[in-house]
């Protein structure tokens, strides 16, 4: 006990110190990040929104090492420096081919596209299609992608965007670029203290040899000018209309949430947790096992403050999107996991738990194209959110439930390959594990399915209307339920429970993923390409030849015996 | 209990499983061809088929049989009775929803009456009016061409002595609209027009769908009108086109919102391919074209897949008339004794014949839209609709008016597409006799998942201490 103290006690202050150490390496710059803008139907500190939009436009939240909001800031005030410059990213093979592009290219430069004779082709191509109410192929996905990416970097540029004092009637705010009076001059006057507290690099890479160099400390001293020109700033612009205006320390607490990134901590401490608690599960060290179960609680108390940060920002519980919900399944496998570890101590649920943990955890920061991070306002029929929490909720942690069996089931195939004689006492323990993960799954699966008709029944007046998601979603059940009853008859052993539930969990996969991203943009035409289809079959199909092939061996095992 | 063969049959749990995987890839099936056509075709071809009654009923034959094969129940049953007849209960529940309820929707314009819903079933409706003002329904029937292709043939249907033919069903097509020459001389003219400056660009028709009555294209700040007669345009943005009778050139009136009253509008005369100074905006009008009689020809493009601007249509004679007609439309046949119309669309419920209250109608008195702040984006909406008997009553997303067994929710929204401001609340409305059968039966069904999930790990640790 007292290990697994120190352990994660040692983990927390690691996370804790690194996070210091990250606001030590301070820039001069930070000051503007608190700067409240309105973008998307929200009011958001600058950060997030500089953020948003070079994610969107370059496709990571740092340009060349620098961060975004300098980024975005220069756009704004020097953007003929930038219409040269080859940050717009393309990566549709047939989009670049259809722009006379070099298809080897990755980045092009604004005005490579602004002055590209086909532009306005391609665009009109886009809208004749939008008109006509067509789904989009991904094709048409990249042009639209490729619009939006232009039109957010022009209203940067021509100071359309970002919208930074509310208005004094209406609800819309007022761009930079319209700014009058008092707060023109404070937000030249900020942008003045935000070019000399620029740190040295980007002067250097500027190339302008009529800057002087500034020493370090000037550019603290500079920081200190843009602290106070932003700060006098944010106070004229509140005064325009208080009521409007954002609340202080729930900006900062945006930035620092953006700052400390707790999910990517948590997968990291997830990995580390399942090394440990392999090397434990090898060497039968109880002080390794203790370790584990440490740094898998310090990961998992990060997924809670990073879930709680976005719960109170929104309003709402954070399950309303692919990335909200890959976390959300990343926090119920490890839960699982905990209990059911807790129950009979034997290593492999733990390491199946922070496995799942980690798998999903990384996808979600790997992926920011197909997994949305940024906070987005509802759909009107989604506010009701009582009962949509309480069904999303469920059916989503069900899912957490069958992956923890899927991982448990992977361990245990990997035994049977290892020899099913030697290891026939692991072999059934893990799949007593296995089935006991698919009957929390079932047991959460079924009332979510049915709160879910619930819910529709209340809001749209029919309980069953045989949605895509809602099929899929039974589809998942009834496969576990053939499982179950396959292994209550005897019809499946321990192999068919371990590969049924590697198998089914293809099925939660096409609830989760592939209605969205499989069904919705149409099977028909083309449905490969979009959304990183590609990896999900190839991880679907690595699967699914991997049960074949241990279904295989076993057989041949089996002959061997008879024959023998 | 000794069973029967029938009852051992079927209560094989290997059966079962085989059941329950048949089922899901027959819904998965169905969300393959929702993916690929729409939401109508796979309910009425998968989700309504006959395959599927069919293994809903294999699957009820196999939850009893297997209830009774275990009789009599001991304690450790109830999870598993209770799960099963769960099922059974909401199974009842959906058929009395399928058989009885009514699913539909009701649109009105703001500031309109409604009192009829509209459900997805479409009729045919045959009327004749003999002169005296009123019509007479000849023919009235369903006709679900989707579900029922026509035969080789046709259809042929029998109204009033005369016979309507339907030949031709195109579950998908693009409708478009013509506006073509006319050899009748009673047909009206019509011209196409631009309307240009540096920031518009609008081409447009405006036809006169009959002689004599005038024709308005309303463009938001201006309108251009073509009649024959006198049109009050003082204090608008307003073109009065007129026809010559040299059947080439046309008198134009121009009208401005900011000249005074009593000045008298500019005027001239035009032909195809001149141009007007209008004077507002630096807007210049360019008549493209002009037709003394014309006319409009609806044609249906057949389309493979659905889109969401595709509509069904179907090729119809009518007394040695060929004609298409488009889903909710009307078309007009004159013979020498009578005037015929021929409605095919979708099937209505008139409300004030189920609530028995003749007066019973609906008004959509206001209609708002909350936006999620500075975007287009809609937040949430709600429509204030008055009730007889009810008085006002605001019915919101999550929040439905329940009134005699009927629930109106708010469903959406039509808004203009030139000002984007709302025209028209869409409302869904339901009446579900099965609903509490559906919530006892999810509720059994909850109930025994649950027990069944402890009471196998009670009875799974004492199996596990007597083996050890």
């Amino acid at each position: 006990m007292k290990s697994f103290l120190t352990s994660l006690v040692l983990v927390l202050s690691v996370v804790l110190s690194l996070g210091i150490s990250l606001s030590a390496n301070a820039r001069s710059t930070d000051p503007l990040e608190y700067l409240p803008v309105q973008d998307q139907g929200r009011v958001k500190p600058f950060d997030t929104f500089a953020r948003e939009t070079l994610q969107l436009i370059w496709g990571k939240q740092t340009f060349e090492g620098r961060p975004a909001v300098e980024i975005v800031m220069t756009w704004l005030l020097v953007p003929q420096l930038w219409d040269q410059k080859q940050f717009i990213t393309i990566d549709h093979k047939g989009l670049k081919e259809a722009l006379n592009l070099k298809v080897t290219e990755k980045h092009f430069s604004p005005s490579d596209i602004f002055t590209n004779s086909r532009i306005s082709l391609v665009f009109q191509e886009l809208a004749t299609r939008r008109e006509a109410k067509e789904k989009l192929d991904p094709y048409f996905q990249a042009v639209q992608r490729l619009e939006n990416q232009l039109g957010t970097y022009d209203a940067v540029r021509t100071a359309q965007m970002p919208r930074v004092v509310p208005p004094k009637e209406g609800d819309a705010w007022i761009p930079v670029g319209s700014l009058q009076g008092g707060l023109r001059e404070k937000f030249v006057e900020l942008s003045r203290t935000f070019i000399s507290a620029l740190p040295q690099e980007k002067q250097q890479d500027k190339k302008d040899a009529s800057l002087p160099a500034v020493s370090p400390e000037e550019i603290k001293k500079n920081g200190e000018a843009l602290k106070t020109a932003t700060e006098q700033f944010i106070a004229l612009a509140r005064a325009e209309n208080p009521a409007l205006y954002a609340v202080d320390s729930d900006l900062r607490l945006e930035v620092h949430y953006r700052h400390v990134h707790p999910f990517m901590w948590a997968w990291v401490l997830y990995l580390l947790s399942a090394i440990a608690v392999s090397f434990a599960w090898y060497s039968a060290s109880s002080k390794m096992y203790r370790g584990a179960w440490g740094l898998a609680i310090g990961g998992f108390l990060l997924t809670i403050y990073g879930f709680a940060i976005r719960s109170y920002l929104t309003g709402r519980p954070p399950v309303s999107n692919m990335y909200e919900t890959v976390v959300w399944v990343s926090f119920g496998a490890v839960l699982f996991a905990f209990i059911l570890e807790a129950i009979n101590r034997r290593y492999y649920v733990l390491l199946a738990g922070t496995i799942v943990g980690t798998l999903c955890l990384l996808t979600a920061d790997s992926a920011p194209v197909i997994l949305d991070r940024s906070l987005q306002p509802l759909e009107p029929v989604l506010r009701s959110t009582l009962w949509l929490t309480i069904h999303v909720l469920m059916i989503t942690i069900s899912y957490a439930a069958f992956f923890l069996a899927w991982c448990l089931g992977l361990i245990g195939l990997v035994m049977i390959l290892k020899g099913d004689s030697v290891n026939a006492e692991r072999v059934r323990s893990i799949t007593q594990a296995s089935y006991r993960a698919v009957q929390i799954g079932v047991v959460l699966l079924a009332p979510g399915i049915i709160l879910g008709g619930i819910w529709a029944d209340y809001s749209w007046g029919r309980f069953w209307g045989w949605d895509p998601k809602e099929t899929w979603a039974l589809i998942a059940l009834l496969g576990y339920i053939a499982l179950l009853h396959a292994r209550l008859t005897g019809w499946v052993q321990n192999f068919g429970m371990l590969a049924g539930s590697v198998v089914a969990s293809c099925l939660v996969m096409m609830c989760w993923y592939g209605v969205n991203f499989v069904l919705g943009a149409g099977l028909h035409s083309y449905g490969f390409g979009a959304g990183g289809v590609e990896y999900v079959t190839a991880f679907v199909i690595a699967q699914l030849i991997f049960v074949a092939y241990v279904a295989y061996i076993k057989m041949a095992r089996s002959k061997q015996v008879t024959s023998n | 209990m000794k069973s029967n063969r029938f009852i051992r049959f079927f209560a094989n749990v290997k059966l079962a499983v085989v059941i329950v995987l048949g089922l899901g890839a027959l819904i998965a099936y169905g969300t393959i061809v929702e993916a690929q056509y729409d939401m109508e075709r796979a309910h009425k071809l998968v989700y309504k088929s006959w395959a599927m009654y069919t293994v809903f009923g294999v699957l009820c034959t196999s939850l009893i049989s297997v209830m009774i094969d275990r009789w009599p129940w001991q304690k450790k049953h109830t999870g598993f009775v209770l799960a099963h007849i769960g099922i059974l209960i909401l199974l009842f529940g959906s058929w009395i929803t399928q058989k009885y309820g009514v699913d539909g929707s009701m649109i009105f314009q703001i500031g309109e009456t409604s009192r009829n819903i509209v459900i997805t079933e479409p009729e045919i409706n045959v009327y004749a009016s003999l002169g005296d003002g009123g019509y007479t329904n000849l023919y009235s029937g369903e006709h679900d061409f989707l579900l029922h292709p026509l035969p080789k043939d046709g259809l042929k249907i029998q109204a009033g002595g005369h016979q309507l033919e339907i030949f031709e069903y195109q579950p998908y097509s693009m409708r478009e609209e013509k506006i073509i020459a006319s050899e009748t001389k009673t047909d009206g003219p019509a011209v196409r027009f631009q309307m240009q400056n540096p920031n518009v660009n609008v081409t447009e028709w405006v036809i006169q769908t009959a002689e004599g009555r005038e024709a308005v294209q309303d463009l938001g700040p201006a309108k251009i009108v073509l009649t024959s007669k006198d049109y009050d345009a003082v204090g608008q943005n307003v073109v009065v086109l007129r026809p010559e009778p040299d059947g080439e050139s046309l008198n134009y009136s121009i009208y401005s919102s900011r000249s005074p009253a009593g000045v008298a509008p500019r005027k001239g005369k035009v032909k195809a391919g001149d141009t007007i100074e209008t004077g507002w905006m630096g807007l210049v009008m360019r008549i493209l074209k002009y037709m003394p009689n014309a006319k409009e020809e609806v044609l249906f493009h057949k389309r493979e897949k659905p889109t969401p601007l595709t509509q069904a249509a179907i090729r119809i004679r009518f007394n040695g008339n060929e004609r298409w007609m488009g889903l909710d439309s009307v078309l007009k046949f004159f013979t020498d004794q009578a005037v015929y119309l021929v409605s095919y669309g979708n099937k209505r419920i008139d409300l004030s014949k189920v609530f028995q209250d003749p007066g019973f109608e609906m008004r959509l008195k206001k209609f708002e839209v909350g936006r999620y702040q500075g975007t287009n984006k809609a937040a949430t909406y709600q429509s204030l609709v008055e009730v007889p008997g009810r008085g006002e009553v605001l019915i919101s997303m999550n929040e439905p008016l329940y009134h005699q067994g009927f629930t109106f929710y708010q469903a959406s929204f039509q808004e203009d597409p030139k000002t984007g401001k709302p025209t028209a609340s869409v409302l869904s409305v339901n009446f579900d006799p099965g609903r509490w059968v559906k919530y006892l039966g999810s509720l059994i069904i909850c109930m025994g998942t649950i027990h069944l999930f402890y009471f196998k790990r009670r009875y799974g640790k004492k199996s596990a201490e007597a083996t050890t």
